[in-house]
């Protein structure tokens, strides 16, 4: 696979000659017009805001920090800043002199009428070489109806094309195929690696705490590395800089509420954002003593500060603490993830962007019996990331952008501990050694624009890997029995791996609406998880790459076809992908992943392929607004010790899938929004034969996911009543009613094959579904 | 009921937790069908008595009646230094029996063979075969019963014995007055000990008797009879693999469903399986029956 880092050369070779020409044409002096883009009305940096300098029919758009810079030929402009939802500003600006202009947009109350003037800022979608990428805006997140009420960023990336739930209502999610541990989820930059509250029904995103949201499954940019599938991009706000504000809402099974505020205006600010589910308040009036004797709930606490010291240095400190608590009187179990990111964003110049991040990111869980008893235990699970990594972007002209950067993460895996708890115990300490890992990464990327049409992105990310002491290493046979083991001291790195990762996308202007995109990238994953069923639990069992598992590798093309319709109200693509992973994971049958010391021996290595066709229709405004979403995919695995080394389908494999999202104003007070899904079911295996052995009936099998679960489909609706919007209204307020599975679908969680308790001679096929319709009624408000 | 089987307990719990919310029921699934092998279920212990090995075949999944028995076939035991051959019942179809005066000794290796049958019916006569080497298994110094009322209700068996230094795996039963009554794959309980290895078991809870099932109700006087068996590693994979298969399946927690392993080869499943036995007995008396009973 030597190709794609030859292209990938020649890409960089071809364009820098490009660069020099423009350098030599140059005359006279460049200078820089800079600064940030914020919400008027809170402070809040502006992502994506769009700044077109109408003269030359370019511009640029603000980074994750809001930032912009453009540095053009002395003379006169007309800038245009835009952004979805807010109103268009424009500035006329004589360059005769580097610039600062922080620009604050205000929000666009009169959105509901139809005539809103749509930016060339919508141009992004068709002029950018991006593919696969996704935004979805906070406001349209929160209109989604979901189940009991919980607005989830996840629940809403799984309507787009390309992404699946990994099971029904779970966060885990899918992208092209791909297992939901190749998700890189990150929240402001720290690594979250189980998203899941409750089993997985809800994610620990707080709607109220969260900025935006990106998806990107195809062309992750080189910024970021790790995972195969795709990276989730979550921002936290940053806390209101103007005025002291709030938000909250009582729901079906939580109350959330949010606090921001300035410390000092216009330079410090804080955030605070809680949410709390209370079922379990009620658990001891039940009837039922074994009810009672429950504990279930989660928590989230998000806290952020930030501090402008000068219009070159900013600090922000943001942190995520929840947990999950289930206990009954036989067992109990916790778990949760922790986040702490402290980024200083620092302006070398108008034109050198940087931002330095120290990262800390855990998660943990625990799982035991009451106290007391011979048999009582206690098993504790944890891993811990800590990481630094320094980024810049450097604006060179309105066409060429560069980025770079290096990333560097300690990994502390401790898979399991387990011990007895009572006095006189049977146990002994049962400890799986720990992992550690060290991992790097460094990459260089640019954005260029060639002529009118031509857009590039092309950048180059090389990773490493390291085993670090303590560790030890079990070797295996060939039948993967553990035959001796291999003991590294203290500090000792005992094993590399590294390699390029190739990251290049194009885009063709046809004309001012449509283009054509196509992008290559190569990704490492060295980090996986053991887990063989498919919703998920929160008994995660992360391990790194060793030398008896080598990192995943997937290369991924793609080309698409992108246009904007009707004066850019409505966004439509058609984009095509293939990908092909080697050293997939996958294990063998009847692997046991938990507390064994020998895992690695249960690991079967194979390849993975996929190919799909995704189609988007997308309206983001207007009184009716949302997106209609295709896919048609298909993915396999072939492991040769697996199904007889014949091909069979991925686990997540759903051919077809359809989302259509809407959203509909009535009125300024009362909107409605409904979701509606359909894919076909989950690869499944069932028994073709059964057996008789000591009363019961055993099945003899089919293939490897031979057969299908039934189809999947579901309409969610809702309906909200909100405040009447007056301009100086201070407390707005709605009230959300809504029904998950509205039509009351009995879509099949589990099937299983079980014997008749009357007669045993019969057995017959058993379903087991989750949800029927589920009401809930929701209370938000804000001030 | 310990380590790994309590963890899979717990998760069982966790999964059952769950199912109180959720709604089961029955659906029409066409399913394929399969070729039709031998199924062997076969035990030699060191107990003296009849021992027996069954023959039957599979059918297809909703097949619905008693499987198939496999009668005429030539069923022979070598312990390495007598071959036994065993009859076929008159009375019940398929069962090949060793005289009742027969037993087997820890440390042997049995070898089962079966001839004269043809399963895949293309005229040829088939062979089949499997060897078990017997493992010891220690004495256990005694057992309790104790009421037990979370989730389930019922009387859990305790015991107080010695694990050996050696690494083993184990088998659990319960006799009532002489019969045995966890008598299904769903009611037996293997463990290994590998994480209580050479440890004393200080009254490990190790078997249940359910207040659901009539003939597990205990009444004063009743005599309860602990059984543990001495097992090899490889049965006790099969029984671990052939209860996931048997017992309800979500997918929180089951990987891909799987073949269970068998020790035949030449295409037959089920399993021909030496093990050791060792006892222990209680007298359900009036404290423990009433004392526990609300």
């Amino acid at each position: 696979m030597r190709k794609p880092l030859i292209i990938t050369l020649y890409l960089l070779f071809s364009i820098l000659p490009l660069m020099a020409d423009g350098e030599e044409e140059e005359t006279g002096p460049r200078y820089t017009i800079s600064g940030h883009i914020r919400d008027a009305g809170t402070g809040e940096n502006l992502i994506g805001a769009a700044v077109m300098v109408e003269e030359l029919n370019r511009g640029t758009v603000t980074n994750v920090y809001g930032f912009y810079s453009l540095s053009l030929s002395p003379g006169f402009y007309h800038l245009k800043i835009s952004y979805i939802g807010y109103e268009l500003q424009e500035l006329a600006v004589n360059l005769n002199e580097n610039r600062t202009y922080n620009l604050e947009l205000k929000e666009d109350i009169q959105e509901l009428a139809e005539v809103t003037i749509r930016s060339e800022g919508r141009q992004a979608h068709v002029r950018k070489p991006e593919m696969g990428v996704n935004k979805l805006p906070i406001k349209s997140i929160k209109r989604i109806p979901t189940l009991m009420g919980e607005v989830d960023v996840i629940k809403a990336i799984q309507l787009l094309p390309g992404v699946q739930a990994s099971s029904e209502g779970a966060s885990g999610f899918s992208v092209r195929g791909g297992n939901p541990d190749q998700n890189l989820i990150l929240l402001d930059e720290a690594t979250v690696y189980n998203a899941s509250h409750l089993m997985g029904f809800f994610s620990i995103f707080n709607n109220d705490a969260i900025k935006d949201v990106t998806l990107y499954k195809g062309d992750i940019p080189a910024d970021y590395g790790g995972r195969l599938s795709s990276l989730l991009d979550v921002r936290m706000k940053e806390g209101n800089l103007k005025k002291f504000s709030g938000s909250g809402g009582i729901g079906t099974i939580s109350s959330r509420l949010t606090l921001e505020g300035p410390i000092i205006k216009d330079k410090t600010s804080f955030l605070v954002a809680g949410r709390r589910t209370y079922a379990d308040l009620f658990l001891p009036f039940a009837k039922d003593p074994d009810v009672r004797d429950n504990t279930l709930f989660f928590y989230d606490l998000n806290l952020k500060l930030n501090h402008i010291f000068n219009e070159k240095n900013r600090l922000f400190l943001s942190s995520y603490m929840g947990q999950d608590v289930y206990a009954n009187p036989f067992a109990k179990m916790a778990f949760g993830n922790q986040t702490y990111t402290l980024r200083w964003n620092h302006l070398f110049s108008a034109r050198i962007f940087s931002n330095f991040t120290l990262l800390h990111s855990r998660y943990q869980y625990e799982l035991g019996t009451p106290e007391g008893d011979a048999n009582s235990f206690v098993w504790r699970s944890k891993m811990k990331d800590y990481s630094a990594r320094a980024d810049l972007n450097f604006y060179i002209s309105p066409e060429y952008t560069l980025k770079f950067g290096l990333i560097s993460t300690f990994h502390d895996f401790e898979p399991g501990n387990a011990f007895g708890t009572g006095e006189g115990s049977l146990f002994t300490e049962f400890i799986l050694p720990t992992n550690y890992a060290l991992e790097n990464g460094v990459y260089v990327s640019a954005e260029q624009s060639a002529g009118e049409r031509w857009n590039l992105r092309y950048g180059l990310r090389f990773s490493s890997f390291h085993n670090v002491g303590p560790g030890t290493v079990y070797n295996f046979d060939d039948d993967y029995q553990p035959i001796d083991s291999a003991v590294h001291g203290s500090g000792e790195v005992y094993h590399h791996f590294m390699g390029l990762e190739p990251r290049v996308a194009v885009s063709f202007m046809i004309n001012d609406v449509s283009s054509v995109k196509s992008s290559y990238s190569r990704t490492r994953q060295y980090v996986h998880l053991a887990q063989n069923s498919t919703a998920g639990t929160p008994l995660d069992v992360w391990f790194p790459s060793t030398p008896n598992v080598n990192p995943q590798i997937s290369d991924q093309v793609a080309i698409g076809y992108f246009r904007n319709l009707f004066n850019n109200l409505l966004e439509v693509s058609l984009e095509a992908y293939y990908k092909e992973i080697r050293n997939s994971i996958d294990f063998k049958d009847h692997a046991n992943l938990l507390l064994n010391r020998f895992m690695e021996g249960e690991i079967r290595i194979g390849e993975a392929t996929s190919y799909g066709l995704e189609f988007l229709l997308r309206k983001n405004d207007g009184r009716l607004n949302g997106w209609i979403s295709y896919t048609y995919s298909k993915t396999t695995r072939e492991v040769p010790e697996i199904n007889n080394g014949n091909p069979y389908a991925a686990p997540y494999d759903r051919p077809h899938d359809i989302a259509i999202v809407g959203n509909f104003e009535i009125s300024n007070r009362i909107w409605v929004s409904a979701n509606w899904v359909y894919s076909t079911g989950l690869p499944v295996t069932f028994p073709t034969g059964r057996f008789e052995y000591m009363g019961n009936i055993a099945p003899v099998y089919s293939n490897r996911n031979a057969y299908r679960m039934p189809d999947y489909h579901r309409l969610d609706v809702s309906v909200s009543f909100g405040s009447k919007p007056k301009p100086d209204r201070k407390w707005h307020w709605d009230l959300n009613l809504s029904a998950y599975n509205a039509y009351g679908r009995k879509n099949a969680w589990t099937i299983n094959f079980v014997q008749d308790e009357k007669d045993p001679n019969t057995t017959h096929a058993e379903m087991t579904y989750l949800f029927p319709i589920i009401p809930a009624l929701t209370w938000n408000f804000r001030f | 009921m310990k380590s790994i089987t309590t963890l899979k307990t717990i998760i069982l719990i966790f999964a059952i937790s769950i199912s109180l919310w959720n709604c089961t029921e029955r659906i029409d699934i066409e399913l394929d069908s399969t070729y039709t092998r031998l199924v062997v279920e076969g035990f030699i212990t060191n107990d003296t008595t009849a021992h027996w090995v069954r023959l039957s075949e599979t059918s297809d999944y909703f097949h619905n009646e008693t499987a198939p028995a496999v009668t005429g076939a030539e069923v022979t035991i070598d312990d390495g230094e007598q071959v036994h051959r065993l009859t076929e019942s008159d009375t019940a179809k398929g069962w090949y029996l060793t005289s009742p005066d027969y037993h087997g000794m820890p440390g042997r290796t049995y070898t089962l063979v079966i001839r004269n049958v043809d399963i895949d019916e293309d005229g040829e006569l088939e062979e089949y075969t499997a060897s078990s080497t017997m493992k010891p298994v220690n004495p256990i110094d005694s057992i309790k019963i104790e009421w037990f009322d979370t989730f389930f209700s019922g009387y859990q068996v305790r015991v107080w014995a010695w694990d050996s230094p050696d690494p083993d795996w184990y088998a659990f039963k319960v006799w009532k007055n002489g019969v045995l009554v966890t008598d299904t794959l769903y009611e037996l309980i293997v463990q290994n000990d590998e994480f209580f290895n050479g440890n004393y078991t200080y009254g490990i809870p190790s078997q249940f008797l359910s207040t659901d099932k009539p003939e597990e109700v205990v009444e004063v006087g009743d005599t309860i009879t602990f059984e543990i068996n001495g097992i090899t590693e490889e049965y006790y994979g099969y029984v671990i693999e052939a209860q996931s298969q048997v017992f309800p399946q979500t997918p929180l927690f089951s990987g891909p469903p799987a073949n269970i392993r068998t020790n035949f080869a030449n295409g037959a499943i089920g399993f021909f399986e030496a093990y050791s036995v060792q006892y222990s007995s209680t007298i359900a008396t009036a404290d423990i029956v009433n004392g526990g009973k609300p």
